[in-house]
């Protein structure tokens, strides 16, 4: 009883830790695309925002991706055979 | 739409200081004290530079009013991250004390040092000081704006009269206090204009022109080329 | 699959379980740089700028030179690791734990010393809400931002099969946050693939971001139109000089940690002798960028960027500047043109040295440009004050400390890499060996 309720608050846990990175990459590619906004709406060379962001914010996509099939290849799919 | 810019003659110059103290009166530019100016902090955001003459260096002397040259191209606000100084559509480069967060990339930038940093809080409210013209806190860049207060006053000015605002309304205060007149100041897109007139003279340069920034103050060197 | 590993693995499972009292010491020491760090920070906040030694127009220094300083022994861990991973080094085993924790929480500090370094920290926000992208410092906050999330994860990943191995130690500790952060690893085929397809994935990722870190690093002086800023070799050159510092860096770190936790099992003097043989290297690389840069300046001969080459040379910073030489060339090369004996001691030397002449480089592209500016202004000297200096040692401080902490919670070898060495690594490698050797190749004639 007492392992499958320790079981159960580590599974909470890892789906919190999962949720606080997809926050922190997701909150930068969200910034990423409000300074590309900004800088239009501004006239403020808006080139110099989109060309970065086409760099930048593929990077950050990959990174998301690889760590959330880790979690879900790991946490979620393989759990403890 | 106006261009407005400055010819400073040269020739007529005689060092004597008063646009200086003209516009730190009338910007509520600090004064930094006598320990601050020797660590290197004076703000003077007009500032005469001293020059000897090359082919006489010990006799002759060339001063050079520099306040910030208004760049059409800034290099000052290229590199800025938050916005906080930029060119407005007449030419003029502004400062937004309120929004600048003091990282000195600007100051690092300008080619002309144009730019001056609040290293402490300088400037305290006191009697007598320009009404017009906000107190920088510290940590926050200033520099020259054409005196641009003295342009929304006249603006405003001529608002309230029901007239035509006239270009020769503004006047920025060092060109005003200028006693040998070595100052012109006005609106450079304008052919009639005394400024546009002297900008196209022989005897005109700018400084540190070969780096393209493209300045708005335009100095007109001594004599018929260098006597 | 849980493996009970042989009598020496337990030196490294000794940090996390026992606490000894060299480190309550170590601990206490650097707090006091740190104290001091805090101090001179909180001065700063209250009173301005103005502690500091900086003036116009020298209105960049201490702390300027630290964030690319810092941000170049960040370095340290991608080339390690993930190079070496990538190339398939087997000696890379026992040190990419290592790199990969240096990269993690130098990157930390040396965006830190940024925000120590404005004038109005309370408004640090309007660059997330104003942010300019022609800025070079707008490009900084995004690539730094991608390394510190990339190398966080890339630190991380090849973490959880120790984690695993942490949670299942009978009679541990901290049970719940090994449970939580090892996501359920039991080392299952599938497991094992899913891991290493990321690991590789990242291992790629992880080394344009750092190129574009130190390069963008760089490009914030090199986008100026100062004298001798200007320069289209910033960007190369200051790639090569954080991985160059950040050889340095690792090696003392492995060195420190070597001492302090009995690691001489796993550290062999072979590690630094490969370590050292690329600390060479990339001193001699590190020179002819250098040489390339001054050489060009000299030839050239522009007057503003003389002015700013002899202040170099043989004025104001002439003691900085051939100090830098004598760090980062002459030190390395006598200490590491042999290396066959006493390796330990000279690999130690030289990267001490380096670490020393890199923060002077770093120091000597700084501040003379900034101070002898075009137009011409009456000479003024930069002095940096007891608040750059407290604000410089309370960082290294509180790198060290973190390095510390992280210690005491997970292992700083990486077990499970060290036991596929064993078992699997010597295998690959000769069948990778034979590959390269004549012979016939399966499929054709």
């Amino acid at each position: 009883m007492e392992q499958s309720n320790t079981n159960q608050l580590v599974k909470t846990l890892q789906w919190l830790w999962m949720c606080v990175f997809i926050l922190l990459v997701g909150g930068i590619i969200i910034w990423i695309s409000h300074l590309i906004y900004a800088a239009w709406w501004l006239g403020d060379v808006p080139s110099a925002s989109i060309g970065i962001s086409l760099v930048a914010m593929p990077i950050f996509v990959v990174l998301l991706s690889v760590v959330l099939y880790v979690f879900w290849g790991l946490a979620v799919r393989g759990r403890g055979q | 739409m106006a261009l407005w810019g400055m010819v400073i003659d040269l020739d007529r110059c005689t060092g004597c200081q008063a646009c200086v103290m003209a516009c730190k009166a009338e910007n509520n530019v600090p004064a930094v004290g006598v320990d601050q100016a020797k660590r290197g902090r004076i703000i003077s955001w007009m500032q005469v530079l001293t020059e000897s003459d090359e082919q006489n260096p010990e006799n002759k002397m060339r001063f050079v009013p520099r306040p910030c040259l208004q760049c059409d191209d800034p290099p000052c606000t290229k590199v800025c991250p938050v916005y906080a100084t930029y060119r407005n559509p007449e030419g003029i480069v502004g400062q937004i004390y309120g929004r600048c967060i003091g990282c000195r990339f600007c100051m690092a930038a300008c080619p002309y040092n144009a730019k001056y940093f609040n290293w402490y809080t300088y400037q305290k409210e006191k009697p007598g000081q320009n009404p017009d013209v906000s107190l920088r806190p510290k940590g926050v860049v200033e520099k020259c704006t054409f005196c641009h207060h003295r342009l929304q006053k006249a603006r405003a000015q001529a608002l309230a009269e029901n007239r035509q605002f006239d270009p020769r309304e503004y006047v920025p205060a060092c060109a005003e206090s200028c006693p040998a007149q070595a100052i012109v100041f006005g609106d450079l897109s304008d052919p009639g204009s005394e400024v546009a007139r002297l900008a196209q003279s022989p005897r005109a340069f700018k400084l540190l022109e070969e780096l393209g920034t493209k300045p708005k103050v335009i100095y007109l060197t001594e004599g018929e080329g260098g006597g | 699959m849980v493996e009970t590993g042989d009598v020496h693995e337990e030196i490294l499972f000794r940090p996390i379980e026992q606490t000894g009292r060299g480190f309550y010491w170590t601990v206490a020491v650097l707090s006091v740089f740190i104290l001091w760090g805090v101090v001179a920070y909180v001065t700063q906040y209250y009173w301005g700028l103005g502690v500091t030694g900086l003036n116009e127009p020298v209105s960049w220094g201490f702390y300027v030179t630290n964030f690319v300083f810092f941000i170049g022994i960040s370095h340290a861990g991608t080339l390690i690791s993930a190079i070496l991973r990538l190339s398939k080094a087997e000696w890379r085993r026992p040190i990419t734990r290592m790199a990969e924790v240096i990269t993690v929480m130098v990157i930390f500090i040396g965006a830190g010393q940024i925000l120590i370094d404005l004038g109005q920290p309370d408004r640090m926000l309007n660059v997330l809400r104003w942010g300019r992208y022609q800025s070079p410092l707008l490009w900084d906050a995004t690539s730094i931002s991608a390394y510190m999330s990339a190398s966080l994860t890339y630190l991380y990943l090849p973490m959880i099969p120790d984690i695993a191995i942490l949670r299942d130690r009978p009679g541990g500790k901290r049970k719940l946050l090994y449970s939580v952060l090892a996501l359920g690893w039991t080392g299952t085929e599938q497991q094992h693939r899913v891991l290493n397809r990321a690991i590789a994935v990242m291992g790629v990722l992880v080394i344009p971001i750092a190129v574009s870190v130190h390069s963008v690093v760089s490009f914030v002086f090199s986008m100026t139109l100062q004298p001798m800023w200007h320069s289209t070799i910033f960007g190369p050159y200051f790639v090569v000089g954080a991985i160059f510092s950040g050889i340095a860096g690792l090696i003392v770190a492995m060195i420190v940690f070597r001492k302090a936790y009995g690691l001489e099992y796993y550290l062999k003097p072979i590690h630094f002798r490969y370590l050292g043989q690329l600390l060479l290297i990339m001193s001699l690389f590190w020179f002819y960028f250098t040489f390339s840069e001054y050489l060009t300046g000299y030839y050239g001969a522009e007057p503003e960027e003389m002015k700013v080459f002899w202040s170099k040379f043989d004025g104001t910073f002439a003691v900085f500047f051939w100090g830098m030489v004598l760090c980062n060339l002459v030190i390395p090369l006598a200490c590491l043109a042999r290396l066959a004996q006493h390796t330990v001691v000279k690999v130690l030397a030289a990267s001490i040295s380096v670490i020393v002449g890199m923060w002077l480089e770093r120091f000597i592209i700084v501040v003379p440009s900034l101070s002898s500016p075009r137009l011409p202004f009456p000479p003024t000297t930069y002095w940096p004050t007891w608040v750059e200096c407290g604000e410089t040692a309370g960082s290294f401080a509180l790198f060290a400390l973190f390095y510390v902490l992280f210690t005491k919670f997970f292992p700083i070898i990486s077990i499970w890499e060290i036991r596929e060495g064993r078992e699997v690594g010597i295998k690959e490698v000769e069948e990778r060996v034979l590959s390269y050797l004549p012979g016939e190749v399966e499929g054709q004639s």
